[in-house]
């Protein structure tokens, strides 16, 4: 397990090469004007300002020269401060959101990751428990009705499904509200007397033991999370209902019906963890996609999360702030891949030891 | 006479396929006795293994269906079980060895945890008590280091080795009847022979039933006591080996032991194959099943299904035609 762990690892700068170069390449496209955003907050005003920030960063040097300096940042001769540089966690400045791009990162960020957090276990428990139990009772009552869903689920978007909880849970009902939380609680936000350990505003409320505070968070997130659950859920029940299909048809299910064991064994200890192989790759990139910012949902529903901040920078063509988020995003899901592939060491030997 | 084990009485399967109905299996009846060794020929398709499969209720169903009949395991009716006994019958009193053991086995778990599983279930072993007994059992069907290799994934055993284990592991909680299911076809024919060698040996250490099934004539005359013939869901042929080697009655079996190429033959001899493609049986058949390959075909064999009927004591055949004048004929 650990020469394989070491071999994935290697690859990551491989692959963090390749995401940079492309978004590298996409910058290219951009005059020297907007790619100054890269390294200076403010648009230059004039000529003479335009040709120094050329000369200053090298906007015009060759493209290699430019590709290491946006990677690494440019040393500033007077200050000895070192302005961009990527691999440093500096992606530029986002000039319609008068603030660096890493810092829009940093606070929106956490609300993302306080969505998934909690819209990843229903997410994958739900959907594959589903999937489980539509194959295990193939063309039962249970088989018709996941079936029923997930073609439901997969042809229904997003933002329609999103509108019609808003409306009945919102503006009928007034159960759940938009955005992520109460006046007061951003009152006691900004008081000082909540200690914000994590930033996650739901485990800052539980490390803070303001179960108040918590349940707030949860009602301003729960029509997201079951937005993102449900339209998880018709393809993860749909995987997860064909690859244990296939499971329960292999030669070692009937062997291990020949000793003798319970069905309830056969199906969880012998066909559930070889059907998982498959479903693991989808639940990387289902996971991938929460953490990137789910654009459609935290839109409809006024979420300050990332994607939200990612939509508001494109309506406003700040292509700076968009690749930033492309670059982070880009980050992430090498970093999910990496988690991916170490399950597939955990969950098949032949991957593992080979 | 040594005690009757099983005793099957007209065993009828059938798979619900988006083609029609199949009939698999169309009144399967035989026996086995204690310390015997059945051995079950025919095509592929011809029913033997859903025959084995439906006595352990190993069917999926759906697609497929037990329809009628009865397996009597010393007395009591496999068929008609109820979930958790007969449960206690598969792999401690009849245990299974199937066909390809490159899938047979379960990729993500370890032999010693497979090989545990029956030994905790109907041993009543602790994990301990099992580790030990895998070895023994382990040791005992020829893996070398077993101690060592326990901790292994099937995909770091060899074809033949697997084999062994899925023996091994058959073999674990000592039961009265073994039902190898093609054990050697998906083995190349060295190994095939250290496998059939092994089953014989411990046939002899352990004193089980056995019943073996292949398509490989050579093997089971190596290895049965008494031979079943089957064709389209039917067992056509029954009688103690060296009868059905010296007498083969039905034309099926004439066919199949014509095909088989002789050591003593002359170079120039074509090998006899049986015209035809054995049947999918969407109806259960009215006529003789073998009739439209058959060379002693008679008016009679397209109106009625003959019935397995003795011709001496131990022999018996279902068969109009009269073929007892032998294999020269063909």
């Amino acid at each position: 397990m650990g020469t394989y762990i070491v071999r994935r690892l290697l690859l990551v700068p491989l692959l963090i090469f390749g995401v940079t170069i492309i978004i590298f390449g996409m910058l290219q496209f951009l005059g020297p004007i907007e790619r100054s955003a890269l390294y200076v907050r403010d648009f230059p005003k004039n000529d003479k300002q335009i040709q120094g920030l050329i000369k200053k960063y090298g906007l015009d040097r060759p493209i290699y020269e430019q590709y290491w300096r946006w990677l690494t940042g440019v040393k500033d001769p007077i200050s000895g401060e070192r302005e961009g540089g990527v691999l440093f966690g500096d992606f530029g400045y986002s000039r319609t959101a008068s603030q660096p791009v890493i810092n829009i990162i940093k606070n929106r960020f956490p609300n993302t990751l306080d969505l998934a957090l909690w819209a990843v276990f229903p997410m994958l428990s739900v959907g594959i428990w589903l999937g489980v139990q539509a194959a295990v009772h193939q063309n039962g009552w249970i088989d018709q009705l996941a079936r029923i869903f997930s073609i439901v689920g997969t042809s229904f978007p997003t933002f329609v499904f999103g509108l019609l909880v808003l409306i009945v849970f919102y503006a009928n009902l007034q159960w759940f509200p938009p955005g992520k939380m109460s006046d007061w609680v951003s009152v006691l936000l900004y008081s000082g007397d909540f200690k914000q350990y994590t930033h996650l505003l739901s485990i800052d409320a539980l490390l803070n033991g303001r179960i108040d505070v918590f349940l707030d968070a949860m009602r301003h997130m729960f029509l997201p999370i079951l937005t993102l659950s449900y339209i998880n859920w018709a393809t993860f029940v749909r995987v997860t209902r064909s690859s244990m299909l296939e499971t329960l048809r292999m030669d070692y299910v009937t062997t291990a019906r020949a000793k003798g064991l319970k069905e309830s064994v056969v199906i969880n200890k012998h066909a559930r963890p070889n059907a998982m192989i498959s479903i693991t790759t989808l639940a990387g990139m289902s996971v991938v996609g929460l953490l990137g910012g789910v654009v459609i949902t935290e839109t409809v529903f006024n979420y300050p999360g990332i994607g939200k901040a990612a939509a508001d920078a494109a309506q406003q063509l700040d292509v700076v702030t968009i690749l930033g988020f492309a670059v982070f995003n880009g980050l992430i899901l090498i970093l999910a891949n990496l988690v991916v592939d170490i399950m597939y060491g955990i969950i098949d030997p032949r991957v593992r030891l080979a | 006479m040594a005690e009757l084990l099983l005793d099957v009485q007209g065993l009828e399967t059938r798979f619900k396929t988006p083609e029609g109905i199949v009939h698999a299996v169309n009144g399967v009846s035989f026996t086995l006795s204690e310390g015997e060794t059945l051995g079950v020929v025919g095509e592929s398709g011809c029913g033997k293994s859903v025959t084995m499969l439906s006595c352990l209720r190993l069917i999926a169903s759906p697609p497929g269906e037990i329809v009628a009949g009865k397996a009597l395991f010393l007395g009591q009716d496999l068929l008609k079980m109820a979930p958790e006994e007969i449960r206690k019958v598969r792999g401690a009193k009849i245990s299974m060895v199937f066909q390809d053991p490159m899938t047979s086995l379960n990729p993500v778990m370890s032999i010693g945890q497979q090989m545990a599983e029956p030994l905790l279930l109907h041993m009543g072993m602790n994990k301990e008590q099992a580790r030990k007994r895998s070895i023994e059992l382990l040791e005992l069907v020829g893996i070398p280091n077993a101690a060592d290799r326990l901790k292994d994934y099937p995909h770091q055993y060899s074809g033949g080795m697997r084999q062994r284990v899925m023996i091994a592991m058959g073999l674990s909680c000592i039961p009265q009847i073994l039902i190898a299911d093609e054990p050697t076809t998906a083995l190349d024919v060295t190994i095939q022979a250290q496998i059939v060698e092994l089953v014989k040996r411990l046939r002899e250490e352990l004193g089980m039933a056995i019943i073996w099934i292949t398509h490989d004539l050579g093997v089971v005359a190596n290895i049965a006591h008494r031979v079943a013939v089957m064709y389209g869901g039917y067992i056509i042929e029954e009688a103690p080996v060296k009868e059905l080697y010296a007498n083969p009655t039905h034309p099926y079996t004439l066919g199949l032991l014509g095909s088989l190429p002789k050591i003593n033959a002359s170079e120039r001899t074509r090998l006899y194959s049986i015209e035809g493609m054995p049947p999918v049986l969407y109806q259960k058949p009215q006529a003789c099943p073998f009739a439209p390959r058959c060379t002693f075909v008679q008016e009679r064999c397209w109106k009625e299904n003959p019935a397995l009927v003795n011709i001496t004591p131990t022999h018996r055949v279902a068969c109009w035609a009269d073929t007892t004048s032998g294999s020269e004929r063909l």
